[in-house]
Order: structure tokens, then C-alpha cells, then sequence
């Protein structure tokens, strides 16, 4: 239903979206994940057809951006879109029902995303978390097939951003497909049943959270050497996928270091390093969150050595 | 899309300072400029300088509102995304602009009334009932040639360049199309100029009609087609949008 095909989109010698291949299938809950500048907001812009991609294909419901747009079919909360000024919440909220072809009624709107209270309050006058749910009942006025979202619960609070999901589960539920791009990775791994990572342009990983993970290298494994510390070594260990190795806080002057390794087989990495003779102290073997997973990922494909600063993210 | 045009008339009345300044300006103007004019007749034209001032003042007025007003705000909203949010519903391009050219109709229409009103009980100009309408309606019409430019400008531009831009346009159509001055005393090959601009074709509507005779078809036909490409590439414009402004 959705799908890109090569697409490319440079802006100068910049390439945002590199030969991207992409299919989104009826029902998915999908999250777009990536570093600033990996291509997210462009990815969704020329799903929006706020841009037109230099070549390559994007088609929405067979057809292009637009027409699927102007069919009512997706609904779009978008980062940098403003709110008009000067009206009423409601009567703002009214103007999408009307150029929405299936609407819903306007009380469910309100209540679904919890603006009610608001309703009179002059759309000037909101505060980041209100304008968000603003922009949410804006993007959920009708009867929508695909749900796009960049960053949407920026600026709302916890509570707000429970409600919020809640609502957009049950879209889901009702066989609705959501897509969003979010910088809350734990949001990510709770909600989405798909999680792509995009990286300069390009996809670096498409699967379940759980599978990212996998990818990424499975385990963390952090311990204290008081010796020397050989990074040719240790870089040599099996199934190790990445290193980083900084002055522990405690013994600054000590001498004594802190070596972080991610690791596809912690077993064979930990049996490995007392094969070299190494006397590691506080050993910790821990599973990676997917934020892990995704610096992982990123810095893997940058193919830069893991440096201190990257780990100690 | 009527909801849309409403609530773009609603915007605008609530705007209680740019309103107010939009409908006090025009008259003001009228007073300063036409007060110290006598009714002599102007050269080479039937009018008198009261007469000729109220209908150019009229119209000038009108057009500071609805170009001005409508090219910077829109800026401003594309600046602030709306526009991009707009752009993600179902809404034509015709229907953006219809939008913006009504909620500027709303601003232009207080204004002309208000001159036509200063002339009569201040500077003393009698006509038929009829030229009072006639004149009324025509500017007003008139203007949305002149919001429909507002609003292709509003999307030629961005930020900081919309005033520049817009000045240019409005002050060179005004001056070019006589506005300020009767064309008659200015040089020919500004004359020859002016006769094809919207300007010159919007006041004339009113001083053929001040002159007791409908305006000319020649006009009419020339302000039609200035709506046209106006709102067309006003409409164009919008849809073709990509930029984050």
C-alpha cells in the first residue's frame, strides 16, 4: 500500500534518501528510527508528496501522494506543520472535518484526543503538548487508511503521551496503518510491531524490535581491567561487535579502565578474555536495550572504531 | 471549503488592529491628499480633483489591505507550516485562494465605504444613488484582482524578502497606474504604460462611472483576465509548494 522504489532526493551535494526500497503492508504499526540527518523527515515528506523524489517511484494506495491525499486516505502529523491563528480550537478542528471526506463526528475528535477542554481556547494560546494533540485531532478528523506521524509526542508529557498511544493503538486495532518517526527509542520498542532503521538515506535494518536487537549484537558485556589495556587484543575477541574503552570514574588516576564490548555470543566473548590471561573485575553481561542496538547499528555502518564518547551515550 | 472561507472571514474581523488601521488608513489618506484639492477640473479629464481622489483613494486603500495584508500573512503562515499541514487535506488550490481572497474582500469592503462616506459629508461630492452603488461594487470587486496578487506573492517570497517584493509591486502599480496622480498630467510613454495595468483599469471603473456612463468593457475584460492569472498562479503556487519555507 505503501511502497518507494530507488528512490533517490538530494538537496545540493547533499543525498537525504539514497536508492531507498520500502513496502508497507495494510495493518503494520511501523517506526521509523535514525539518527539527525538519516533521511526521516525527507523519507516522509516524499511519502506526503511535500516533495517529489529526483527519481524513483512512491506510490500510496497505487496511486501518487497527492491523489491518495486528496481521497481522504492518510492522515499526517507533521513536525514543522503550524496551526492556523486566530480561530478556536474546535473551529479549526471543524475545518478538518469538512475537507476530510469521512469524517468523524466532532465530539469523538475532541475526546479521542483529548482537547474537549480546550475546545474555546484560541489556537495562539496553547501550549507545545496542546498544539501536539491539535495536530493529532487534525490528523485523525476522518476515517484515514495510513497514519503518518514524525515525532509526535515531542513536548507532551508523560501522561499526554500514554493517552496518545493508547489512541493510536486502537487506529491499529482497527486495521489502520501507523507510521511514525520518533527519537524515543523505548516508544519505538513498546508500539511499533516493525522498526526501520534508516541510515544516510538508506536502510540499514528492517524487522521486529526483537530482531534489531539481535542484529545489533545481542549482549553488552562491561567490566574493570587494572593492567594495560590491549585493544588489538580485545578487538580480537570472538563475536565481538564493538569496543570502547574509557578511565573508570572511580580510579581515575589509578590506571584502571572501563571496557565496554557489545557481542553476538557473550559465553564465547567472556570465556575468550580470561583466555587472554585478563583479570577482569565488576564483569557485567547485559541485554541491549534497542537504543543500544541502534548506536550499534549506526556506528557499525559508519565503520568508525567505537570510541568512548559513542559508548558512553 | 466553506468552512475554510469562513473561518478565514471570522480571522480576519477578530484581527481587531490590522483592521483597523486597514479601514482608517484609506480615508486618511483620502482627506490628506484630496483636502486642499479644489473642484477645479483636472486637465484633459471631466473630473474634478474631490472627485478623481475619491474614487483613486478608494481604490488604493482597498488594495493596501488586501495586497499587503494578504502576501506577508501568507508568508508568515507558509513560514510556520500550516500551509504544509493544509496541503496534507483534500483542499483544491482554487480553494486556498478563494479563502484568502474572501477574508481580504471582508478588510477592503469596510475601507471603500468609509472613503465614499468621508467624501460625501466631508469633501461635499454629490452623485446618483446609483454611482454611489456602482462605485462601491466595483472597487470592492475590483480588489480581489489585487488579493489574488496578495496571495501569489505571499508564495513567490519568503521571510524577510515578502515586504520588499510587495512594496515594489504596490507602489509601482499604484504610481504607474495613476492612483496617486491623474495619468493626463504625466508623460505619454507612461500613459501608453498604464492604460494595460490593473491599476489604471480599477480606477477607471470608477471614474467612468463618476462621469455618469458604465464602466468600460475595455476594463472589465482587463481586470477579468488580471484575476485569472493572478488566482490561477496563486492556486499553481500553492500545490507546487515544496519548499519548507
Amino acid at each position: 500500500m505503501v511502497s518507494f522504489r530507488q528512490v533517490n532526493k538530494s538537496y545540493g551535494a547533499v543525498r537525504a534518501v539514497a536508492d531507498l526500497n520500502l513496502e508497507l503492508h495494510p495493518g503494520e504499526t511501523v517506526a521509523l528510527l535514525g539518527p539527525n540527518g538519516a533521511g526521516k523527515s525527507s523519507t516522509l515528506d516524499l511519502l506526503l508528496g511535500l516533495r517529489s523524489a529526483d527519481s524513483g517511484t512512491v506510490t500510496l494506495f497505487g496511486t501518487t501522494p497527492q491523489r491518495a491525499i486528496e481521497q481522504g486516505k492518510v492522515g499526517a502529523m507533521l513536525q514543522s506543520g503550524g496551526l492556523m491563528e486566530g480561530v478556536k480550537v474546535k473551529e479549526l478542528v471543524g475545518l478538518a472535518r469538512d475537507l476530510h471526506p469521512r469524517a468523524y463526528p466532532l465530539d469523538h475528535i475532541m475526546a479521542t484526543a483529548g482537547i474537549t477542554e480546550i475546545a474555546d481556547r484560541m489556537v495562539d494560546k496553547l501550549s507545545g503538548g496542546q498544539e501536539q494533540r491539535v495536530r493529532f485531532a487534525l490528523a485523525t478528523a476522518g476515517a484515514n487508511d495510513l497514519i503518518v506521524l514524525d515525532e509526535p509526542t515531542t513536548g507532551m508529557d508523560v501522561s499526554a503521551r500514554q493517552t496518545f498511544w493508547g489512541a493510536m493503538r486502537e487506529q491499529a486495532r482497527q486495521g489502520r496503518t501507523v507510521l511514525f518517526a520518533t527519537h524515543y527509542l523505548e516508544e519505538a520498542d513498546e508500539i511499533a510491531d516493525r522498526v526501520i532503521v534508516l541510515h544516510r538515506g538508506r536502510v540499514l535494518a528492517d524487522g521486529t524490535a526483537a530482531e534489531i536487537k539481535a542484529r545489533a549484537g545481542a549482549r553488552r558485556v562491561t567490566f574493570d581491567l587494572d593492567e594495560p589495556v590491549d585493544r588489538d587484543a580485545l578487538r580480537g575477541l570472538p563475536s565481538l561487535t564493538s569496543l570502547a574503552v574509557s578511565d573508570s570514574g572511580a580510579g581515575a588516576g589509578s590506571g584502571r579502565r572501563t571496557v565496554r564490548i557489545q557481542s553476538q555470543d557473550a559465553d564465547a566473548t567472556v570465556h575468550a578474555l580470561y583466555g587472554l590471561g585478563l583479570y577482569p573485575h565488576n564483569l557485567e553481561v547485559s541485554g541491549l536495550g534497542l537504543e543500544q542496538a541502534f548506536i550499534a547499528l549506526t556506528t557499525a555502518s559508519d565503520q568508525a572504531p567505537a570510541t568512548a564518547e559513542e559508548a558512553a551515550r | 471549503m466553506t468552512t475554510l472561507i469562513k473561518l478565514e472571514i471570522i480571522r480576519a474581523l477578530r484581527n481587531k488592529k490590522f483592521m483597523f488601521f486597514s479601514v482608517i488608513y484609506p480615508p486618511a489618506l483620502y482627506l490628506i491628499i484630496a483636502g486642499g484639492a479644489d473642484s477645479k477640473p483636472i486637465p484633459g479629464m471631466k473630473l474634478d480633483m474631490g472627485l478623481y481622489f475619491m474614487v483613486s483613494m478608494a481604490a488604493f486603500g482597498a488594495m493596501t489591505a488586501v495586497l499587503l495584508g494578504n502576501s506577508e500573512r501568507i508568508a508568515k503562515e507558509r513560514e510556520k507550516g500550516w500551509v504544509r499541514q493544509l496541503r496534507l487535506t483534500a483542499l483544491p488550490g482554487r480553494g486556498y485562494v478563494a479563502a484568502k481572497i474572501a477574508a481580504a474582500a471582508t478588510v477592503s469592503l469596510p475601507s471603500i465605504v468609509l472613503v465614499l462616506l468621508v467624501a460625501a459629508l466631508v469633501k461635499g461630492v454629490r452623485l446618483d444613488a446609483w454611482q454611489w452603488a456602482a462605485i462601491a461594487v466595483g472597487t470592492w470587486l475590483g480588489s480581489f484582482v489585487f488579493a489574488a496578487l496578495g496571495v501569489a506573492i505571499g508564495y513567490l517570497a519568503t521571510g524577510d524578502a515578502v515586504r520588499p517584493i510587495a512594496m515594489l509591486f504596490y507602489f509601482g502599480l499604484a504610481f504607474l497606474g495613476g492612483l496617486w496622480m491623474p495619468l493626463t498630467i504625466l508623460p505619454q510613454w507612461v500613459q501608453n504604460i498604464a492604460e494595460w495595468l490593473p491599476t489604471h483599469a480599477y480606477a477607471a471603473l470608477g471614474t467612468a462611472v463618476e462621469a455618469g456612463s458604465a464602466p468600460h468593457a475595455k476594463d472589465i475584460a482587463l481586470l477579468a483576465g488580471y484575476l485569472l492569472v493572478f488566482a490561477g498562479s496563486a492556486a499553481w503556487l500553492y500545490r507546487k509548494d515544496t519548499r519548507r519555507a
